[in-house]
């Protein structure tokens, strides 16, 4: 657009250059009129012409209401060409006051210098008009193609952290262990981590799914970390929904894999992590509560599940309002919200 | 025959450490421990000659476990970390194992500890740069207990031979270490060495004075001085970009 903007100028310029060139020659030739005062005039009528070009320019830009392009600028062109006019007629009065015979040549042409002006200003200023207009839509567009680049980002990002490998060799060294310690639960396990695997690629991380979806996918990955953990750990859902909500997939698991290493790591002995769900006007709330210990700094990396998670809702309801973390003295509180759109 | 304590907060982990062990006989589990406290007692009970470690255990992590114990102890660790965290350690360790632990692995880990012991070599001390961030906190022994001085308790550090002295509101306490480790394993934007015998986190300078010539002396909130020597303050000024 830079190039159409630098060749708009450009062609104004010898446009300008042309005008007066052919007000001169006008002035000279048909109606006789000396050298000196033709040019002058031209001189005069240009320079006012730049000025209000400037003028048509700087309005047009700053184009502020939902009233239509094409009505706006032509009601622009004609305001500027009287402003044009008048101002020139003023200013060539005052220059030729000694010559009265010229001021009532003025006086006379100003309908068709009005009328040249105005036709010039008109295709200016809806040339202008339009250029801005497809400049901003090229910058919504590029600002669409911008966003769907993150999100496509975030869906990476979203498979790297739902894909760790840290926990992917952790499972399959307990699997490992099962095949030498108890052969048929390493079945089940196996099995398991290839439920977990397969949900965790089949959708795409745009779409919503229903609520009960993604527990079940939260379910098949907490089912594996109860057979890592054993005892230890003991997840207990409060579902207070009825099950109509949807919301975008894959954002519990991280939650709740940050919660559990917030609270297995943290704290020594059983580890009770509650997850209530609840709708709340056109919110579907979900709490996550694990123990910690204050005195023990988190374990590393912790955090940046929820920074993922954070950034993703960003993305797809722009709103960072959405996730919250509290702290008090041994528990550790998720507050996820994901609004309904079919409330 | 070898004494072995196991240390994994994953009890299959250990079962499947144990089951590997199973074909070398000389080896005897004396203990199994489900986290660093465990650990700890254990190691001062059994004495063992090898440790399986694991670095990520509740309360204390596998690395300031090993911080705490005196004696010299052959370790093979036993983690899911990636090769890059485990370069960092790899040159004090026995040996290193890659969750999920794969038997002919397994069995060449047995075998330098093995060599190691008939070529009666010392088991290796852990002290540098086992870390890949910068530590939040230090832990010590109290009187046989174990205690976590976070970071941001700690007033200032005092080199005392081959110990340090770790001040806090709580009091001193100390730790076999070097003041040249605890400037490595910090933030050195949060804690600066301002003497060859001091450490002194940034937050608790209050103001800094001449002393003598080409010395300074560091005012410390608790009323606590500290000096600072020439090229301490060097550093204290491309720190805190005086």
């Amino acid at each position: 657009m830079s190039i159409a903007n630098k060749y708009i100028t450009w062609l104004l310029q010898v446009l300008g250059v042309l005008v007066s060139l052919g007000q001169f020659a006008l002035l000279y030739f048909l109606f006789d009129i000396d050298a000196i005062s033709a040019a002058i005039d031209s001189a005069i009528s240009v320079i006012t012409f730049f000025i209000t070009i400037w003028g048509v320019t700087q309005s047009i830009r700053l184009y502020p209401t939902r009233v239509g392009l094409t009505f706006y600028s032509l009601f622009i062109a004609l305001f500027f060409s009287i402003v044009m006019v008048y101002t020139s007629s003023i200013m060539l009065n005052l220059w030729f006051s000694y010559n009265v015979a010229y001021s009532d040549f003025i006086q006379e042409s100003l309908p068709i210098r009005y009328v040249i002006a105005w036709l010039l200003f008109s295709w200016y200023a809806t040339y202008t008009a339009l250029t801005k207009n497809i400049i901003s839509q090229e910058k919504k567009f590029k600002q669409q193609a911008d966003t769907s680049t993150l999100l496509k980002e975030a869906e990476l990002f979203k498979l790297r952290q739902q894909l760790q490998p840290h926990f992917l060799y952790n499972s399959l060294n307990s699997i490992s262990a099962l095949t030498a310690v108890a052969p048929e639960r390493a079945q089940e396990m196996v099995e398991q981590l290839s439920d977990f695997l397969r949900s965790s690629v089949k959708r795409e991380a745009t779409e919503s799914i229903p609520l009960e979806e993604e527990l079940a996918f939260l379910r098949s990955y907490l089912a594996i970390e109860t057979i890592r953990f054993g005892d230890r750990l003991n997840v207990i859902f409060e579902n207070k929904t009825n099950n109509n909500s949807s919301m975008p997939p894959f954002l519990l698991q991280p939650i709740m894999e940050n919660a559990i290493k917030f609270g297995l790591y943290g704290t020594t002995g059983k580890v009770n992590i509650t997850i209530q769900i609840e709708e709340l006007d056109e919110l579907l709330l979900f709490t996550i509560r694990n123990p910690y210990d204050p005195d023990s700094t988190q374990p590393r990396g912790t955090g940046f599940g929820l920074n993922g998670i954070q950034r993703r809702l960003n993305l797809l309801y722009a709103r960072n309002d959405l996730l919250s973390t509290f702290k008090d003295s041994d528990t550790f509180t998720t507050v996820l919200k994901i609004p309904q759109e079919h409330v | 025959m070898y004494n072995v304590i196991l240390i994994d907060d994953e009890t299959l982990a250990r079962q499947l450490v144990e089951s590997k062990l199973r074909d070398h006989k000389e080896f005897n589990i004396v203990a199994q421990c489900s986290d660093g406290f465990e650990g700890f007692k254990a190691i001062q009970e059994h004495k063992p000659d090898l440790i399986f470690l694991d670095v990520q255990m509740p309360k204390l992590n596998g690395f300031e476990m090993l911080e705490l114990i005196e004696d010299d102890v052959h370790v093979i660790f036993t983690t899911a970390f990636d090769e890059y965290a485990m370069k960092a350690f790899e040159a004090q360790a026995v040996d290193y194992l890659l969750k999920p632990i794969k038997k002919e692995r397994f069995d060449k880990a047995i075998e330098k500890f093995k060599q190691q012991q008939n070529t009666s070599a010392p088991a290796k001390t852990f002290s540098e740069e086992v870390y890949e961030g910068y530590q939040h906190r230090i832990v010590v022994k109290d009187n046989g207990m174990i205690r976590i001085i976070p970071a941001g308790d700690i007033l200032y550090i005092e080199a005392n031979d081959d110990y340090i002295k770790i001040f806090t509101e709580a009091g001193y306490f100390m730790k076999k270490s070097t003041l040249k480790r605890i400037e490595k394993a910090f933030d050195p934007k949060l804690f600066v060495r301002v003497h060859r015998s001091y450490i002194v986190p940034v937050n608790q300078i209050i103001r800094i004075e001449p002393y003598e010539k080409d010395s300074h002396i560091a005012l410390l909130k608790n009323n606590n001085k500290v000096p600072v020597s020439k090229s301490g303050m060097e550093k204290l000024k491309s720190q805190l970009n005086w």
